[in-house]
């Protein structure tokens, strides 16, 4: 008989020292893919008059990425963030978003866009079906209306609605008791300016019957000179102002409102005073504005978030933002998500994200919700108090009621013919 | 001479006609490899962001090589150009999302309506020369952008078109598929530029540049300086107007960023980057503008001052448009070799 196996390798060892040697060389590989980094894309503005706020937004976020990052990362993988300037506009910010998608492989994406921006790139996690959570943008109709609704997109950001509700509490308490009838307006001539006062202003009448408009202006946004609004609200005279002025806006009303002493002549609610980037910059600060909480250290009085306002000044030299709690919270929520979901697949995040409760330095009691049925976030710290010229600015903040808040929010959405 | 002589002496001239019908064959030509060029591209390369690239190109292609038609053929600076722009986005957003008709109907009634607008604001702004005309045109583009602001109800304001743009099929295309809205962007890209090209080397085009070198001669000869402008003013519209609806597409929605006086001050700066006195100068402009701001702003944020020193580079170093250099570079050496 003849023998066909020759002496030597056979093929099968062959085979098989060759299997063997691709699996030693291939593991590496194959656990490096497994471990690599998740990209998540953050189109934001970091360029222009709101950059201030941009860059706070990015700075918060590399904070709690970086906490992530050193407990292990995302299920395992070490976050890598793609941060790209939009410049506000919101073709820009369509643009960077896809990319970030479609070119830097980004498997999330964090929205720093405010206003139009937002909704553009609503528009690209529409049609890509790209996890995406809004960071900054507060108009109400971006998550309340149920046409923007979409299985993929969450809100962390605070409510202009919210807000309103709080705030016309607070404020007709204070008219209560000190009889004040004759109230004036001045807020921004877009969007945010008028609806926020008007839904100011509509739960204040309903606080408090008795109060009446005697006067409204409407400043264009970025108006450097205020001296006509300054002087029209004076010669009204009202009892109370409302404004819902923001940033730069704000702070140059007030510097020019103080040389009429407008302070000392009616009680004035400014919502967006009790931020540190208003706080800091009006050269005299008025005692005894009434302001809603943007950000502050100090409210909600609680260790943790004094830990991370000081964390965050030591790491930064300046005090976070409003825009810094919210892109904060939103990568605690994705850390809490994918730890709950057991994987980074943006879908299966989604589902856990919906309705997903965690424990946060700047909930109300603790905790922040992303609400189930619309995708935004309840539960965070909110309330009212009134300043003094020196830290902690707003020494006693008094926190709104969510139950309240939760009841005139379903009403409203009824109005808005929402539900 | 004789009477007869003297008559047969006095039949008209033969004046050269320079045959047009060559220089349009060409320009069909072009226009159809620029075409199928384009529509290979994906097949070559599977890049997502090539995609959008050459669509963001289409829309500012067209608005920036319609400016040209008013400042480089007719010398009428507009400062508010960039209001049709934003016209044509919203106009096809509302058409669209309020009246769910097809979309070609929605595309030419878009076109209607800024026909008539900028009739209206072009009948105004025409009679004016230079620095008027450049400001009454901002003045209005300023009043557009604020009637967007303010009218809530039915622009959404600052927040713009929300709930993105519907988009039903038409005729087996369907733009909610990506490769088709990037097939349709190249088409009217290449349909624009061309019937931008035939108007510019029409008759009228070199009236618009006789009224350009000298108004009151081109007046003088019997041409209607003011109804001439009128046209063309109309005309540019309406091109910027399809670079607004292809913008609208590609974002799924209309902004009041589109009718702000930055995407004039856009089409001016492509303008000046490619050049005014080439008809595909903005082209190239628009080209060099957006592969600018997407390499740019990808490596730093400080994007302004890069791009403020391309555009000093460009008006004092060479102090002409990129294809403007290269024309002229090009004769140059002709020459050189000639000589």
């Amino acid at each position: 008989m003849k023998r066909t196996r020759k002496p030597g390798i056979s093929r099968r060892s062959t085979l098989a020292l060759m299997g063997t040697g691709a699996v030693t060389f291939a593991a590496p590989w194959v656990a490096r893919a497994q471990a690599k980094t998740i990209k998540i894309g953050m189109p934001t503005i970091l360029s222009g008059r709101v950059a201030q706020l941009g860059t706070s937004s990015r700075n918060a976020v590399m904070l709690e990425v970086e906490k992530v990052n050193a407990a292990g990362g995302l299920a395992g993988r070490q976050i890598e963030m793609v941060i790209r300037d939009s410049k506000g506009q919101p073709q820009e910010a369509a643009r960077i978003a896809r990319e970030l998608v479609n070119t830097d492989g980004c498997e999330m994406l964090l929205d720093g866009e405010a206003s139009s921006g937002s909704f553009a790139v609503h528009e690209v996690a529409r049609d890509l079906g790209v996890l995406c959570i809004h960071t900054c943008s507060e108009a109400s109709s971006l998550t309340a209306d149920p046409k923007q609704h979409i299985p993929n997109a969450f809100r962390c950001v605070r409510q202009g609605i919210h807000d309103s509700i709080v705030g016309a509490g607070y404020a007709a308490g204070i008219a209560k008791a000190k009889g004040l009838k004759k109230w004036a307006t001045c807020s921004p001539d877009y969007a945010y300016g008028r609806d926020t006062t008007g839904e100011f202003v509509l739960y204040l009448k309903k606080f408090a019957p008795d109060v009446e408009i005697i006067s409204e202006s409407w400043p264009k946004l970025f108006q450097p000179d205020y001296t006509e609004v300054v002087t029209k609200i004076l010669q009204a005279k009202p009892q109370a102002l409302y404004s819902c002025l923001w940033g730069g806006d704000l702070t140059s009303y007030i510097d020019q409102a103080n040389i009429y002493a407008m302070f000392t002549q009616m009680e004035v609610f400014a919502v967006n005073m009790a931020d540190y980037t208003a706080l800091t910059v009006v050269k005299n600060l008025p005692k005894g504005i009434h302001s809603g909480d943007r950000y502050i250290k100090t409210f909600p009085p609680t260790p943790e978030n004094a830990a991370w306002g000081d964390a965050y000044k030591a790491k930064y030299n300046e005090y976070p933002t409003n825009w810094s709690w919210q892109n904060a919270t939103a990568v605690m929520f994705l850390n809490e998500a994918v730890k709950k979901a057991g994987s980074t697949d943006g879908k299966k995040v989604a589902e856990v994200l919906t309705g997903l409760t965690i424990k946060c330095p700047f909930g109300a009691d603790g905790t922040v919700t992303m609400r189930a049925d619309d995708h935004t976030l309840v539960g965070y710290a909110i309330g009212w108090g009134t300043t003094i010229p020196q830290e902690p600015y707003v020494p006693d903040v008094k926190a709104g009621d969510w139950k309240a808040i939760f009841e005139l929010e379903a009403e409203w959405k009824k109005s808005k013919g929402y539900t | 001479m004789t009477e007869l002589q003297a008559g047969q002496s006095a039949q008209p001239l033969e004046v050269p006609r320079i045959d047009a019908r060559p220089q349009r064959y060409r320009d069909v030509l072009i226009a159809l490899v620029a075409f199928v060029l384009l529509a290979l591209l994906p097949m070559l390369f599977g890049s997502k962001q090539l995609l959008d690239f050459v669509i963001r190109c289409a829309a500012y292609g067209l608005f920036a090589t319609s400016l040209n038609l008013l400042v480089g053929y007719t010398g009428l600076i507009s400062f508010g150009h960039g209001m049709f722009f934003g016209l044509g986005a919203y106009g096809f957003g509302l058409m669209m999302q309020k009246t769910g008709v097809p979309i070609p109907v929605a595309f030419v009634a878009t076109l209607a309506m800024t026909l008539v607008v900028a009739v209206v604001i072009g009948a105004i702004c025409v009679r004016l020369k230079e620095i008027y005309f450049a400001f009454v045109t901002l003045a209005f583009q300023m009043l557009i952008h604020s009637t967007i602001l303010s009218w809530q109800s039915l622009t959404g304001g600052d927040q713009g078109l929300r709930g993105g743009i519907p988009r039903p099929s038409f005729l087996g295309i369907d733009l909610s598929n990506h490769l088709h809205l990037y097939i349709t962007s190249c088409a009217l890209l290449v349909i624009g530029l061309f019937l931008m090209r035939q108007i510019a080397q029409s008759p009228f085009g070199y009236t618009l540049r006789m009224i350009r070198d000298n108004a009151t001669r081109a007046s003088f000869i019997g041409i209607d300086v003011w109804r001439a402008k009128l046209v063309i003013f109309v005309l540019a519209a309406l091109f910027a107007a399809t670079g607004g609806m292809i913008m609208a597409l590609f974002v799924s929605g209309a902004y009041p960023e589109f009718a702000y006086w930055t995407i004039s001050g856009e089409g001016i700066f492509i303008n000046m980057l490619g050049g005014v006195t080439t008809f595909l100068g903005p082209m190239v402009g628009t080209v060099l503008l957006l592969i600018l701001n997407d390499t740019v702003t990808r490596l730093t944020e400080y994007h302004g001052i890069v791009l403020g020193v391309v555009i000093l580079f460009f008006a004092i170093g060479l102090r002409k448009g990129l294809m403007d250099f290269v024309v002229e570079w090009f004769a140059q050496r002709r020459g050189e070799e000639r000589g």
